[in-house]
């Protein structure tokens, strides 16, 4: 049958990845876990929380859809004509669960015993969509308390604030459950229209990982299951964004909670990476974080600076993010003294870009980066979850290594004095509540 | 499945549990010293990881030492505690990438070196610590203690814990109290460390490497620190108290959910015959998304998103909690508490019973595939007293009978009910 497996080889990591796509359109990726006897499996769809607006080849008009309609439908899928799709993992023995990013959906369990009935329900119930008036409705509640419960986490609130004083019209800065107003616009169609465009087998694809897995069982399986379906071929989807100025929206931002002491993120705003490919997306991702790494780890003067002024905890960190049309970098954590550390941090960047960094530290920092990379790969999920959601953005999770050891010293000055602008930053502060 | 660890008992008195096993990618160390869990004890034993990671004779601050890690392919070097009943565990993390995946010889051994160091060796001035990092190191604690009203969830089960717990050791915050920190200083604290390292039972454990001689060699050789002959014990954790009426406490705070937690008391200790039927009542409790509480109080009557039961084993404590609507919380309180009603009068499905079943014993093969998860598998073992592997618990959980999870439900007493909630809506009267 249709076990033409092609192969994605790692020296380094002593890994490989089978690969094939059905005729359906749908990816199917392994990777056997030698000596593991947890088998973990992830199907999903290149939809997330920014794609409220798209349409079909063919059809005329944009379609444009309630916030945070990506994660509604994430919970929905749960439920079918026969009820609660959990209760079946149960019975079965695994441990199902799902999540909805910014730019996906993913379904998922994990189990030791009767795999392939696990991987056929994950499939099936995936595949079977059921929404009705009353489901949806009673789903309006659960997921209020998520959206409460989210309103109560400063590490959230801080993040979102960010993004909104990053990006003036981008949907990233829109929480990704949406708002109890815009949750209580979504109706059945809504969803309805947002699975027979995003479901599909050519916009998704499923990962398995584990030990005692066979390949080619796992390679009939699936095809049996989406050759049985009929699916037509899908058209291209296309995404409507709307126009992101380069500008950030607001400089500064800040809310009142209960905390203990002040958080301050600092938000840098990067140009839209929407012309870059494959490996030269993660190489401007890869150079930036090392970027971060030089400047801020607790192994280079600045962290410990500002850790024996008291201006920062060991939480303080810095990354930088990537995705399809946006990019930006962010750093902070608690302070007591937030606009000090401010003022210091701005500072100090400044003096850090006329300097430069030395081919000792990115030699160091690349090295690290590398051990910590492979450290993960102890992590089924961790390897399923990225290996996925680096394909969508159009990445080859397994050239991680080969990217990064190219990296020299001279790209990074050379990112480091064209990012990190001082026009491009924002502020996003929590305040401890009752004072200022 | 994995075997019993091999324990060796080092010429200095620390234990040797070395885990072989080439399925890795990294060899983990994680170093154990064990201390009461005490009033006068327990804020020292927070301060004092965090000081000793500041910085050693060798690499006298953080940036030497950070560098040094780094050097080693980011090598994973922490510190923590942990509280398991009333025992506190100072834990000292190593994680690498496995040697054989470069062509460079000693990274294991630099990397022990320098974990060794941060106790064998720590940066001393004028018979103490270095006062800057001690004094540093207060402030971070101070904050840190604090910041745990930041997250509500982890707040309000600590809350409950510790009304519940008022007065018994179990009852301290695992990081200690603000107030403590005043009396600190880099002498005193210095030598309770000294007394600590050379008295306490300390206990490593090694995951990843396969030669039987080459783990043993190394970690006696680098981990040579001289020792007290006689180790002190550890005393028990008292589990059984009885309690005559239901403590309830409210805090109210500006949040917008509102987070009810019950406090309950098994009165079932780890050994006891009946702590694996426990084991399962809490598992059909609000273990997993098909437990009594997941389906009642999130999927029919749309309550919480949050919603879940869990164990302390060595305490003999079962919390549950969930997120809601504070308007709707005598509703939720009645939902939740007739769960584990229903289950001591053995209104116990074979779908329920099974299920649960299945999915402890799924827990338990998928731990064995994460060192962290493994090596706390054989710490509880130990410190409970109960020397088994996973073939042994996973045959204990495939014999608990309905009739033994009724008994055991019917002796689990609600100690305490917590709600921490917004100043606008509903609340306990």
């Amino acid at each position: 049958m249709s076990s033409q497996w092609n192969i994605i080889q790692n020296d380094l990591l002593q890994e490989a990845v089978y690969w094939q796509e059905l005729p359906s359109g749908l990816k199917v990726y392994v990777l056997p876990k030698k000596g593991y006897q947890k088998k973990y499996a992830v199907l999903a769809t290149h939809f997330g929380s920014i794609d409220n607006c798209f349409s079909l080849e063919g059809e005329k008009d944009y379609v444009e859809v309630p916030e945070g309609v990506a994660h509604f439908l994430e919970h929905k899928l749960f439920e079918d004509v026969e009820g609660d799709v959990f209760n079946r993992f149960a019975t079965l023995g695994a441990s199902p669960n799902a999540y909805t990013s910014f730019t996906q959906t993913a379904y998922l369990f994990s189990c030791t015993d009767n795999f392939h009935e696990n991987l056929d329900l994950l499939l099936n119930f995936v595949q079977d969509p059921y929404f009705t008036e009353e489901t949806v409705q009673k789903e309006q509640g659960i997921i209020g308390q998520e959206i409460s419960m989210f309103e109560d986490n400063p590490q959230w609130r801080i993040f979102f604030n960010l993004l909104d004083a990053l990006y003036q019209k981008h949907p990233v800065q829109v929480d990704i459950a949406g708002t109890v107003e815009s949750i209580s616009r979504i109706t059945p169609e809504t969803l309805y229209t947002c699975y027979r465009t995003f479901y599909h087998p050519a916009n998704m694809a499923l990962f398995v990982v584990g030990g005692g897995i066979d390949l080619d069982e796992v390679g009939k399986q699936v095809a049996e299951n989406y050759a049985s379906r009929d699916y037509p071929p899908l058209g291209e989807i296309k995404r409507h964004f709307p126009e992101e100025p380069e500008e950030i929206s607001r400089q500064k931002v800040a809310q009142e909670m209960v905390v203990s002491e002040p958080i301050i993120y600092i938000g840098f705003k990067d140009e839209s990476p929407e012309g870059l490919k494959g490996k030269d997306k993660l190489r401007r991702e890869l150079v930036t974080d090392l970027l971060m790494d030089i400047i801020f780890s607790p192994s280079e003067p600045l962290y410990n600076e500002l850790y024996e002024e008291g201006l920062i905890s060991e939480e303080f960190d810095a990354g930088y993010v990537l995705e399809s049309n946006y990019a930006y970098t962010l750093l902070g954590g608690e302070t007591r003294y937030p606009d000090k550390l401010y003022q210091r941090i701005m500072e100090a960047l400044e003096k850090i870009k006329e300097e430069g960094f030395t081919e000792e530290q990115v030699r160091r920092h690349r090295r690290a980066k590398l051990g910590d990379f492979m450290r993960r790969f102890n992590s089924l999920e961790f390897i399923a979850n990225n290996f996925l959601a680096y394909r969508f953005k159009g990445v080859d999770f397994f050239t991680y290594p080969e990217v990064l050891q190219e990296i020299r010293v001279e790209e990074v000055n050379r990112r480091l004095e064209e990012h990190l602008r001082l026009e491009k930053h924002a502020v996003s502060i929590i305040d401890k509540r009752g004072e200022s | 499945m994995l075997g019993q660890p091999v324990v060796n008992e080092l010429s200095n008195g620390m234990r040797l549990f070395w885990l072989p096993t080439d399925k890795f990618k990294t060899v983990s160390v994680k170093l154990f010293i064990h201390q009461e869990l005490e009033d006068s004890l327990v804020t020292k034993n927070a301060l004092l990881p965090s000081v000793l990671e500041r910085g050693t004779q060798q690499h006298p601050d953080r940036i030497s030492l950070r560098r040094e890690l780094e050097d080693l392919y980011g090598a994973e070097l922490s510190t923590d505690v942990g509280k398991k009943g009333e025992r506190h565990l100072i834990e000292f993390s190593l994680e690498m990438v496995h040697e054989n995946f470069f062509e460079e010889k000693d990274l294991l051994r630099r990397g022990l070196e320098v974990m060794e160091g941060l106790i064998s060796n720590p940066l001393v001035e004028d018979e103490g610590f270095c006062r800057s990092y001690v004094e540093q190191e207060k402030v971070q604690l101070a904050q840190e203690i604090k910041s745990l009203v930041n997250n509500k969830i982890a707040y309000a089960l600590e809350r409950c814990v510790q009304e519940m717990c008022r007065g018994e050791r179990y009852g301290l915050y695992k990081l200690g109290k603000v107030e403590d920190l005043e009396q600190i200083n880099a002498v005193d604290l210095y030598e309770y460390s000294q007394e600590l390292f050379s008295r306490n039972p300390v206990d490593i454990y090694l995951v990843g490497l396969q030669q039987q001689e080459e783990a043993e060699s190394l970690v006696n050789d680098v981990f040579s620190l001289q020792r007290n002959t006689s180790i002190v014990e550890i005393p028990p954790t008292t589990v059984y108290r009885e309690k005559e009426e239901v403590t309830r406490r409210e805090e109210i705070m500006p949040v917008s959910q509102g987070n009810l937690v019950l406090g309950y008391r098994t009165n079932i200790p780890y050994d006891h015959e009946l702590y694996y039927p426990l084991v399962m009542c809490n598992g059909i409790l609000g273990g997993f998304p098909h437990s009594k509480l997941f389906q009642n109080v999130r999927e029919k009557s749309s309550l919480a998103y949050f919603v879940f039961s869990r164990l302390e084993r060595h305490k003999g404590v079962m919390i549950s909690a969930a997120g809601i609507d504070p308007s709707q919380y005598e509703n939720s309180l009645e939902i939740m508490q007739k769960q584990l009603e229903a289950i001591s009068k053995g209104e116990i499905t074979e779908e329920e019973m099974e299920n649960t079943r299945i999915g402890l014993i799924n827990q338990l093969r998928t731990q064995q595939d994460n060192p962290n998860s493994l090596v706390n598998f054989y710490l509880d073992a130990e410190i409970g007293g109960r020397k088994h592997g996973f073939s042994d618990v996973i045959e204990k959980i495939q014999q608990v009978t309905v009739d033994e999870v009724v008994e055991a439900a019917s002796r689990i007493k609600l100690d305490t009910i917590y709600f921490l909630h917004g100043e606008e809506g509903g609340g306990s009267k």
